[in-house]
């Protein structure tokens, strides 16, 4: 009777009650007084009706239970199970079948869960497990781990991109500071190269000048030289002169003393003639007289001649000297002249040299705001559109450093004979305008947009090989500057 | 209180498609168990129920794994363990299982929950050896603390040489 189904037992039941409450009304309902007999088939019958009644309770319990589990799990509650279950209760099957089902639901989303749990965390190991699931459960287990594979490869390739993105980030934060060390270094390195192009150019100025100098004086000592020549043969000249003089001067003292002896004949013989000769002796004393002032005046002539003679030879002795001092100075000045005109090459060249450093040390500088320029807008896509790197790329091609050297400054001044010269503006204008566009950009919905992620990506590109080919003219401007100087 | 099974060598063995369901209180007091578990356990649903689900521990087992296993439920994960069982009758039958903590709709851990599947042969063999060496490591120790700790560091030694984690370990066998 116990391993009977809920259907037989009722059915059994049934027949029993019905058989023996006809029994039990046939007896009853005779004209006799009922018998003992019947009494107990009474009894009986009412014992049946009373286990009937008792099962159809029991079986009412069951299916009560059954329907409070079934609608909980049916609230999304599969925690409950129906426990307790009396072997041969008529609802028994049915009440393993709903714990079966639950097993089967609980499992079911409790691997999914677990399985994703670790999938999210990149451990593509742990997939969900379909051993003991059931048909339609078993076939979405494997449905669902095709997806926790994919999400497992998304997630290990997401934490790799996590870390590459945060130290891409720490990298280029570094890079702009390191830069801009660079930056700074660069442009005091070109402030000073300018202080000392300033000193070069006086330095060369003043060489320039001295050279000038020099060549005046060598021209002076020269002119010296020769004047002091042609006094010496003057001086010579002179000295001869002086001699000669001194012959002549001879010539009159004798004539002197000779008419000085006749003028004294001539007395003598005035004496002689008397009276007469009185006159005559007059005449002879006026004669002697005549050559003693003569004599007087030669001896002045010749002491004069003498001590103008010692001068002259004394002269002569001194500009000898003086020629040989102007000599020494001569030769002093044109080594010193050979210096002067070393140093000024020197100085020259030094200037040259200086104006291609100055000019390597700016290119660089711009070249290193370049970079900078980039990197801010780089660093836009991690500190966002309103971060000050955002700002700092809104300098255009015309008010950048370079874009003011280019067209006011010194770059216009230095470089426009330069062939290169006229090919930088276009990149240069083609950097910024596309840095800019792609930060613009960078203010949308990039994040959730593939197209907006490659024109950004596009502008990025084409500002690199725009700022490549600012790189490649600036160099070329300078190396076109410097060969020809 | 139940008198524990004086285990045999007789091997039951868990059907391919089937698993046992288990679940228990905070305190691994049985509340629920599947038909298929009663029926390898061999014991009776009313028997199962309010018992601790220990009494189904084999003495083969490292007391490590279990000290594992509640430490992680414990803390709201999930575990995976390969595990031998004893039977009713004395018979021993190998699981892979599977436990999880179950939460109430606020999120307080009420219980937990067990799945329990038929291992792959090799992975028992493995896992079979390591234990003996873990049993064997408690056992030299003496039990207690000291053993407990000797196995647990056996396990992570092991680990340590094929540089897995736990899971891992297990996943991959």
């Amino acid at each position: 009777m116990k391993n009977l189904s809920l259907g037989s037992k009722v059915r059994y039941l049934q027949g029993a009650a019905l058989g023996l409450f006809l029994i039990f009304g046939y007896l009853v309902s005779g004209p006799e007084k009922p018998s003992t007999l019947a009494w107990a088939l009474f009894g009986l019958t009412t014992l049946v009706l009373i286990l009937l009644l008792y099962t159809v309770h029991r079986i009412l319990v069951g299916i009560k239970n059954l329907t409070a589990t079934i609608r909980k799990a049916a609230n999304g509650d599969l925690d409950q199970r129906i426990t307790r279950i009396k072997r041969g209760a008529a609802t028994g099957g049915a009440a393993w079948a709903v714990n079966d089902l639950l097993d089967q639901q609980e499992a079911f989303f409790r691997e999914v869960f677990s399985a994703f749990e670790h999938a999210s965390q990149g451990k593509t190991f742990r997939l969900a497990m379909d051993q003991g699931l059931h048909g339609a459960f078993k076939d979405a287990m494997t449905r669902v781990n095709v997806s926790v594979e994919s999400l497992g490869k998304v997630q290990q390739m997401a934490i790799k991109e996590k870390l590459i993105a945060r130290i891409t980030n720490l990298n280029s934060g570094n890079l702009i500071g390191n830069l801009q060390s660079i930056q700074e270094y660069l442009m005091n390195m070109t402030q000073e190269l300018g202080i000392v192009g300033q000193i070069s150019k006086e330095t060369a100025q003043e060489a320039e000048a001295s050279r000038a100098t020099i060549e005046s004086l060598v021209a002076d000592l020269n002119r010296m030289a020769e004047m002091i020549a042609r006094t010496n043969a003057q001086t010579a000249l002179l000295h001869q002169k002086g001699e000669e003089i001194n012959q002549v001067v001879q010539v009159i003292t004798d004539v002197a003393d000779r008419t000085n002896l006749l003028a004294l004949n001539a007395a003598i013989e005035a004496a002689h003639a008397g009276e007469a000769g009185k006159g005559f002796a007059v005449v002879a004393e006026e004669v002697r007289t005549l050559s003693e002032n003569t004599k007087d005046a030669a001896a002045s002539i010749a002491a004069t001649i003498e001590s103008f003679g010692e001068a002259t030879s004394r002269m002569i002795g001194d500009s000898e000297q003086v020629k040989e001092i102007a000599e020494g100075s001569r030769s002093a000045v044109i080594d010193f002249r050979a210096q002067v005109l070393k140093f000024a090459d020197s100085a020259e060249t030094s200037l040259a040299q200086v104006s291609k450093a100055q000019d390597f040390s700016f290119a660089s500088l711009v070249k290193v705001d370049h970079f900078l320029y980039k990197q801010n807008g780089y660093r836009v896509l991690h500190q966002g559109a309103n971060s000050p790197e955002a700002r700092a790329v809104q300098t255009t091609h015309l008010t950048c450093r370079l874009g003011v050297w280019y067209h006011e400054g010194q770059g216009a001044e230095s470089f426009s004979h330069t062939a290169s010269f006229d090919r930088l503006e276009a990149p240069h204008a083609s950097v910024h305008q596309n840095v800019q566009e792609a930060v613009s950009l960078l203010g949308t919905h990039w994040d959730r947009d593939e197209a907006i992620q490659e024109q950004i990506f596009g502008r990025f590109e084409a500002a690199e090989q725009a700022s490549e080919e600012v790189v490649q003219v600036i160099d070329r401007m300078v190396e076109e500057r410097h060969r020809r100087a | 209180m139940m008198i524990r099974p004086q285990p045999t060598q007789n091997e039951r063995v868990l059907g391919e498609d089937d698993f046992i369901v288990s679940k228990t209180d905070l305190k691994g007091v049985i509340t629920y168990g599947n038909r298929i578990f009663i029926e390898i356990s061999g014991y009776s649903e009313p028997e199962l129920l309010g018992s601790p689900h220990s009494i189904l521990r084999h003495p083969d087992m490292p007391r490590a794994i279990f000290k594992l296993l509640w430490d992680t439920i414990q803390a709201k994960g999930e575990i995976c363990a390969y595990v031998k069982n004893l039977a009713k009758d004395g018979s021993f039958y190998w699981v892979f299982a599977n436990i999880t903590p179950s939460f109430d709709r606020h999120g307080n851990l009420i219980g937990y929950y067990s799945v329990r599947r038929k291992p792959r042969p090799e992975a028992v063999q493995t896992m079979a050896g390591l234990y003996r060496a873990m049993l064997e490591a408690e056992r030299l120790a003496g039990d207690g603390q000291a053993g407990m700790k000797a196995s647990t560091a056996l396990l992570h030694q092991t680990l340590a040489q094929k540089d897995m984690s736990y899971e891992e370990f297990v996943f991959g066998l």
